[in-house]
């Protein structure tokens, strides 16, 4: 078979390659193993750019209009991050840059587009009463003292109310712990091992009252 | 839209809006039509500067919104108009020619705020021309709001859609987003307007009143309480118009080149009188009897109607069928073919511009004759190209694999064998205008993105000399000596200077190229409109 197998050498294409153009064993062009180069080189120079009055004036033009444009209320910038100094022109400033911001007609536009504004009173109570992170004691301690408030009509008073005593249970303890700590430290430094003469597990421990076992 | 484009509309955004319009835009030029949350989501920008974005894109035309059936509303970006930011520079010169001065101001506000009323128009070019002025003169409003009409009236500018206007139904609430109409008989209507007024100058030093504070002065003439008769009436550029002018220009301009001055000066004043009554894609302009082409002659033109005749016979027989001859009423009815000028023109671009620059200038001889020829064979390109076989192979593969001309088969029996077949070269048209198009746009990305280049790395040496600059003038106005202007002056060293000559060079070059870069965009565009087959 003909032109079938690569180890014959050369390769044989399956049709007259003279209908192409090349003659029998010249040699084939490069095969293109990568992508073109990204900055190949320019042998030929290109056209020359177009000269005159209108295109000197439209090359001012078009520098005059990018410049224009980065001026206008248009162009929204990122805000720089603001100093670590807050300086007092700084206020000035941005009233200034809110004059001159720009409004659009907002009968033209949808209306999801219109910021809201939010008061600040209405902000601050459904705040307050959501917010279900207690970041102290403190706090804990006042939400605990609304929640009673609103709930002591439910069935679940009782609960708080545990959880209330609970909770000043556990502060009691803690209050106490270091009293408890505090008596340990200031018995007297002697040398006597203050443990010494433990009283007993027994010791006044039973009553007198229920004698079954008479004493000998 | 290709990679190009949409690189080419981020990087145009960028420079006119800013960083955060520019994510904006791009997202939506990649993703299709998307509702704000989306748009939230994907650009991971806050919702309060994604609003306050897509209100600047909606104001200048480059996004629009379409409430769905749902009940949400959907943002879509216009591409293709945020290209046309590009041909700014153009569409303000041309108006320039055309309307002088106040013309040029009037299209370039309209441009730079998207839309706006004519009152605010008038007012702020009113203003702007007085500032160019003489100490003492003003411009009056009623000459701006003449050249506005006249404007209005060629269908320069036209009417934004317009909010319509719902009976009060307390019951229903308001949708969520207006559904903007427009009557096109309503388009070009300008409204009645009584403006009276001169432009005003910022610095008016000489017209304080005595007493009166300035601020309160101006407040009344500029915000007063009441809105202004024509709010609600927003007025922009019409596109489309202005680049059937440029069609126009060339037309005109290849006649001349055709034939002499006298017949492109009658096939002008055909596409004049044409102007507003053919629409932008139509094929041939309306039939003109040669009446009235002879009417409408301007007034310099002194030529019988006898010559007037002889040309437009002799344009009728050209080869080159600019002009058609459609009926004998009225002494000849004429139409002028647009759809011919697209067919012939992007053949010079092709050549003259990209293939001498890649392949030499014999591959742009190949090149016109496999269009004049249609389809060739190798050997037959050699011998009428005149070219050694061996370059013509080499130049034909290199083309080929560029995609500039394709390889048509033609098989002699049916089993197609290869040994049996007519390989044929050939060009295809539309496919070559597209892949030319594709290519434009990169280069204009390439030029843009040099151009950011070379002002950044040069950046600190552009701030010192605008500051160098600034004390001058500064110390101009004080009046200071000349030793002291020239000691300011020597703060920028001679090599300094050197380097901004050469980046002032650059940056001109290459603006000059993007302006005619833009030009060929501008052909090759409107070519392929006007081969797609319209449904």
């Amino acid at each position: 078979m003909a032109g079938s197998g690569r180890g014959r050498g050369r390769a044989a294409f399956t049709f007259n390659i003279e209908a192409i153009g090349f003659a029998k064993g010249a040699a084939l062009p490069d095969v293109m193993c990568q992508p073109p180069p990204p900055f190949p080189s320019t042998d030929n120079k290109p056209v020359p750019l177009k000269t005159g009055e209108d295109e000197d004036y439209m090359l001012a033009l078009k520098q005059d209009l990018r410049g224009t444009m980065k001026k206008m209320p248009y162009f929204l910038a990122v805000e720089d991050d603001r100093e670590a100094i807050e300086r007092y022109s700084q206020k000035y400033q941005d009233i200034e840059k809110e004059h001159a911001a720009w409004t659009p007609d907002w009968r033209r536009l949808p209306r999801e587009m219109k910021p809201k504004k939010k008061t600040k009173k209405a902000g601050a109570k459904p705040k307050k009463a959501k917010s279900s992170e207690p970041k102290s004691n403190l706090d804990v301690l006042k939400k605990i003292e609304e929640l009673e408030k609103k709930d002591d009509e439910e069935e679940k008073s009782e609960d708080e109310k545990d959880k209330t005593k609970d909770k000043e249970g556990e502060d009691d303890e803690e209050a106490e712990e270091p009293d408890e700590y505090d008596e340990e430290e200031h018995e007297e430094e002697n040398d006597y091992i203050s443990s010494y003469f433990d009283d007993g597990d027994d010791f006044g421990a039973g009553s007198d009252d229920n004698m079954d076992e008479a004493t000998y | 839209m290709t990679q190009a484009e949409i690189k080419l509309c981020s990087l145009l955004l960028q420079e006119h809006f800013g960083e955060i319009v520019e994510k904006i835009g791009t997202y939506l030029i990649r993703t299709g039509p998307q509702p704000l949350r989306m748009i939230v989501n994907g650009t991971g920008l806050v919702l309060d500067q994604v609003k306050k974005a897509l209100c600047v894109l909606i104001q200048h035309n480059l996004v629009t919104y379409q409430l769905q059936k749902r009940g949400f509303v959907e943002y879509e970006a216009q591409c293709k108009r945020v290209l046309r930011i590009l041909r700014y520079p153009r569409y303000i010169y041309t108006a320039k020619t055309l309307y002088n001065d106040t013309g040029e101001l009037i299209v370039e506000e309209l441009l730079l705020n998207g839309k706006m009323t004519m009152s605010a128009v008038v007012r702020k070019v009113a203003d702007r021309l007085t500032e160019t002025m003489e100490d003492g003169k003003t411009m009056d409003y009623a000459d701006v709001s003449n050249t506005f009409v006249r404007l209005a009236d060629t269908h320069f500018v036209q009417r934004c859609p317009l909010v319509p206007e719902t009976p009060e139904s307390p019951d229903a609430p308001p949708p969520p987003a207006p559904t903007l109409v427009i009557n096109e008989k309503d388009m070009y209507v300008v409204p009645r307007l009584n403006l009276v007024g001169k432009g005003k100058r910022r610095r008016s030093c000489d017209e304080e009143e005595e007493g009166e504070p300035k601020a309160k002065k101006q407040k009344q003439d500029g915000e007063s309480s009441e809105p202004p008769p024509d709010d609600g009436i927003y007025w922009q550029v019409n596109i489309d118009r202005f680049h059937q002018h440029f069609r126009d220009q060339g037309i005109v301009s290849a006649v001349a080149n055709r034939m002499d001055q006298t017949s492109s000066e009658i096939v002008r004043t055909m596409l004049r009188m044409s102007e507003v009554t053919t629409s932008s894609s139509a094929p041939y302009t309306q039939p003109l009897s040669s009446n009235e082409i002879f009417r409408s002659l301007p007034a310099g033109y002194n030529i019988v109607k006898q010559v007037l005749d002889q040309y437009l016979t002799l344009l009728a027989d050209d080869p080159l069928e600019f002009v058609g001859k459609s009926g004998d009423s009225g002494g000849g009815m004429y139409t002028v073919s647009i759809l011919y000028f697209w067919t012939l023109s992007p053949f010079r671009p092709l050549i003259y511009f990209p293939l001498p620059l890649r392949f030499g200038s014999r591959c742009a001889r190949i090149f016109r004759l496999l269009l004049r020829k249609k389809h060739l064979e190798q050997k037959q390109v050699e011998d009428f190209a005149m070219i050694p076989a061996k370059e013509a192979k080499d130049m034909l593969y290199k083309m080929l694999s560029e995609n500039f001309v394709s390889l048509q088969e033609i098989p002699k029996t049916p089993d197609h064998a290869p040994s049996r077949t007519f390989y044929l070269y050939t060009v295809n048209v539309p496919s070559s205008a597209r892949m030319l198009l594709h290519r434009c746009y990169k280069s204009v990305a390439n030029l843009m993105e040099r151009r950011q280049y070379e002002t950044k790395e040069n950046k600190r040496l552009l701030e010192k000399s605008q500051r160098v600059e600034a004390i001058l003038a500064s110390m101009q106005a004080t009046g200071a000596e000349e030793a002291q202007l020239q000691e300011i002056e020597e703060m920028i060293t001679a090599p300094e200077r050197q380097q901004l000559e050469n980046l002032k060079r650059n940056v001109n070059k290459i603006d000059a190229s993007e302006n005619q870069v833009d030009e060929t965009i501008f052909v090759l565009e409107s070519f392929i409109e006007s081969t797609v087959k319209k449904p």
